[in-house]
């Protein structure tokens, strides 16, 4: 079969296994989580299979790389990284509570992928530019970052909202420590992902730069991707500065999750806008 | 006070990035390098300022414990078990040698104090990371201090001591020169660019010391300096490569630019290359040429695809003479090629700063590993003599993760109550 088409069907499995969530969320049944965590597997799986047929595709076409070369590759490539650090998560703290939060994102980025406009789907061969080993090392290490903060901005909404469940429900008489441990675990999921988020973007700063090293002669160009991501890392630096230094919790931790989030779809996306040694992705 | 002074330098290199988009040169400016220097001895006062309160905490011993380790303890952290002393404390021990290693025990007054610790040396890996950017910015001002940033460009076959200096600085002269003996472009099928690379030599004395390749992503290295493959281009000058036939016999192959003169065999005549198109009306390669003798001069068109056009339009050269390539007789000339002779631009850098921003990343990564996935984490058990037989209490600390360690010893005291009722 075809990857594009699997690919397309990824997108709405993703989609349906959001919906699920969602009715786990409202309807408070757990059955809809099995179903919504069964499909998220499904679609990782399908979403896996069809990334190393594009791989295979492109050696049968007589060039061969990573498929993590243009926009669109790099787009499902990122919505992979969601969805497998999202389970990974989702297996370890045995809870679907995030689910609702961070699948969509997966599935935007999907949709995104496959509909915007400007989004090239072929294979292409290699630019001289793009022909190192660095390539791989350095991709993925910045959407391993990427979707770490993804899903730490994921916990960073889910926070809020319920934090403001749990104000509107001033009712004394409802379950406010249940709340407020789902609360504290929240606030540590948006620690781990954010300082695992932290350590993959200055290892994919700093795997670009041996790169550019090599290709542009020098390992720092003051190129606006470079300069975004060190926009974004300084972000999330002074978050968890606050944290350590000043003892930020809870909400404030959650805002700055959507601020750096904000901020990595700049360097990711906006960038593209401005003139760019980066621009093939 | 701390966090406004991080707050108060991390912002403004910030809005100055952004400001960027419009400023162009803001990075190579005065103002930057004062703000960087800000930003470094704010994290040097930051960091020193600090230092001295985690050795504090690096010195301090688990025994004894933190005061108030004790209070508002959870009452699933307290075990109470009628068993004797000394059985409690054996079995607890062996619990915990299962479970965790190396466990150290202090004699109370009451009965006795079992803990451990663990990544202690985890205190002390911020400041290995404020090191790493430390090293990084140091790099940085090295290179833009002691560094060198030129360009230079080479048609094939030329040779150079003279590179261009970037933002106008002027030439420097290199003590060894570098030639150009080929470049070489490849394309791919659909017209997208596959190599470009450039094969120097360096000349040192006359001599040919090293020859090699220069690639996209394969820069060279000679005398200190880094050559990377930059650009590329066709100088103005094309060359033809030409040969003509006398009498069914093929001479060897000439090349020439505009405006070169060969001698041939007949009537002392002498050829001069007029014009070379790459694509003269459509018809792909051709060069013009004025053949002299004493009596006359000739002029007429070669074309490099002769056959193909003649197919297309039959008769046309016989028709034309000004497009017939035997009309100096006996010779008929066939034009072979035209070669564009590119150019190769490359960037030359010498940055003695390399070394210390690459040490400075390996050491901020390390140090953040060290940071985010080891804990300094503490543990005590407090076995007491109780009227009701022996109380264990169970605490712990942890500077960082404290919330999973705590579920953790939850997990543990369940355990141990379970062990123990057996």
């Amino acid at each position: 079969m075809n990857h594009t088409l699997i690919l397309s069907y990824v997108t709405f499995i993703y989609f349906a296994s959001f919906v699920f969530y969602l009715f786990r969320m409202i309807l408070k049944k757990e059955f809809w989580g099995y179903a919504a965590s069964l499909l998220a597997w499904l679609g990782l799986f399908a979403h896996t299979l069809a990334m190393m047929l594009r791989w295979r595709a492109s050696y049968d076409l007589g060039f061969g790389h990573v498929p993590i070369t243009n926009l669109y590759e790099s787009l499902v490539f990122f919505a992979w990284s969601i969805i497998m650090l999202y389970l990974a998560i989702e297996w370890r703290i045995k809870s679907r509570i995030l689910g609702t939060f961070v699948v969509p994102v997966a599935f935007f980025v999907m949709a995104y992928a496959s509909i915007a406009p400007g989004v090239d789907h072929s294979i292409e061969p290699l630019i001289p530019a793009l022909q190192s080993n660095w390539l791989t090392t350095h991709v993925l290490t910045c959407f391993m970052g990427y979707a770490a903060f993804t899903v730490a901005f994921g916990c960073g909404l889910l926070y809020l909202w319920t934090e403001k469940k749990e104000t509107r429900e001033t009712n004394p008489a409802s379950h406010p420590k249940e709340n407020s441990s789902v609360l504290n675990t929240l606030d540590v999921l948006i620690y781990q992902s954010t300082s695992l988020g932290f350590i993959f973007l200055a290892m994919g700063i700093i795997t670009g730069s041996v790169w550019a090293h090599y290709a542009w002669g020098s390992y720092w160009s003051w190129d606006p991707k470079e300069i975004w991501s060190l926009i974004t890392w300084l972000i999330y630096a002074i978050m968890l500065h606050a944290r350590f230094v000043r003892g930020w919790r809870g909400r404030r931790m959650a805002m700055m999750t959507i601020v750096g989030f904000v901020s990595v779809l700049f360097t990711y996306l906006g960038v593209n806008f401005l003139t760019s040694l980066h621009n093939y992705i | 006070m701390v966090v406004i002074f991080i707050v108060a330098t991390l912002v403004p290199p910030q809005r100055m990035d952004s400001e960027w988009l419009w400023l162009n040169d803001l990075y190579h400016s005065k103002m930057f390098y004062v703000l960087m220097g800000l930003f470094s001895l704010n994290l040097m006062v930051c960091s020193i300022q600090r230092i001295p309160f985690a050795i504090k905490q690096y010195k301090t011993p688990s025994f004894p414990p933190p005061s108030g380790l004790y209070e508002n303890l959870a009452p699933n952290r307290i075990i109470v078990t009628d068993k004797k002393m000394e059985t409690v404390s054996r079995a607890v021990e062996s619990l915990l040698k299962s479970k965790l290693f190396s466990v150290k025990e202090t004699k109370l007054e009451k009965g006795k104090m079992l803990y451990r610790e663990s990544g202690r040396l985890s205190l002390f890996g911020v400041y290995v990371v404020h090191l790493g950017v430390l090293m990084i910015i140091a790099g940085m001002v090295i290179g833009s201090v002691f560094g060198l940033e030129a360009d230079l460009r080479l048609s094939e076959g030329e040779e150079t001591n003279i590179i261009q200096l970037r933002n106008g600085e002027g030439e420097h002269p290199l003590d060894f020169s570098v030639r150009c003996d080929k470049f070489v472009v490849e394309f791919y099928d659909t017209g997208v660019p596959k190599t470009y690379r450039s094969e120097l030599s360096f000349i040192k004395n006359g001599q040919v010391v090293r020859q090699g390749s220069v690639l996209v992503n394969h820069p060279l290295s000679f005398d200190g300096l880094r050559f990377y493959q930059a650009s590329y281009g066709v100088s103005e000058k094309s060359r033809a490569r030409l040969t003509y036939s006398n009498a069914g016999a093929e001479s060897p192959e000439i090349s020439a630019g505009q405006g070169d003169t060969f001698d041939l065999p007949v009537q002392k005549a002498k050829a001069t290359v007029l014009r070379v198109e790459e694509n003269m009306m459509q018809f792909g390669p051709a060069v013009k040429l004025n053949i002299e003798t004493d009596k006359r001069n000739i002029q007429f068109w070669m074309f490099q695809h002769i056959q193909d056009i003649a197919d297309v339009n039959p008769g046309l050269f016989s028709a034309v003479p000004l497009f017939n390539p035997g009309l100096f007789k006996p010779l008929v000339f066939s034009l072979r090629g035209i070669e564009g002779k590119y150019y190769t631009g490359l960037q030359v850098v010498r940055d003695p700063g390399v070394p210390f921003v690459l040490a400075g990343g390996l050491i901020l990564i390390a140090g953040m590993m060290v940071i985010f996935f080891i804990a300094y984490r503490r543990i005590w058990f407090l076995l007491e003599q109780d009227p009701a037989g022996v109380r264990i209490r169970v605490a712990g600390r942890s500077h960082r993760y404290n919330e999973a360690l705590q579920r953790r010893l939850d997990d543990l005291c369940a355990w141990m109550e379970k062990e123990l009722a057996a």
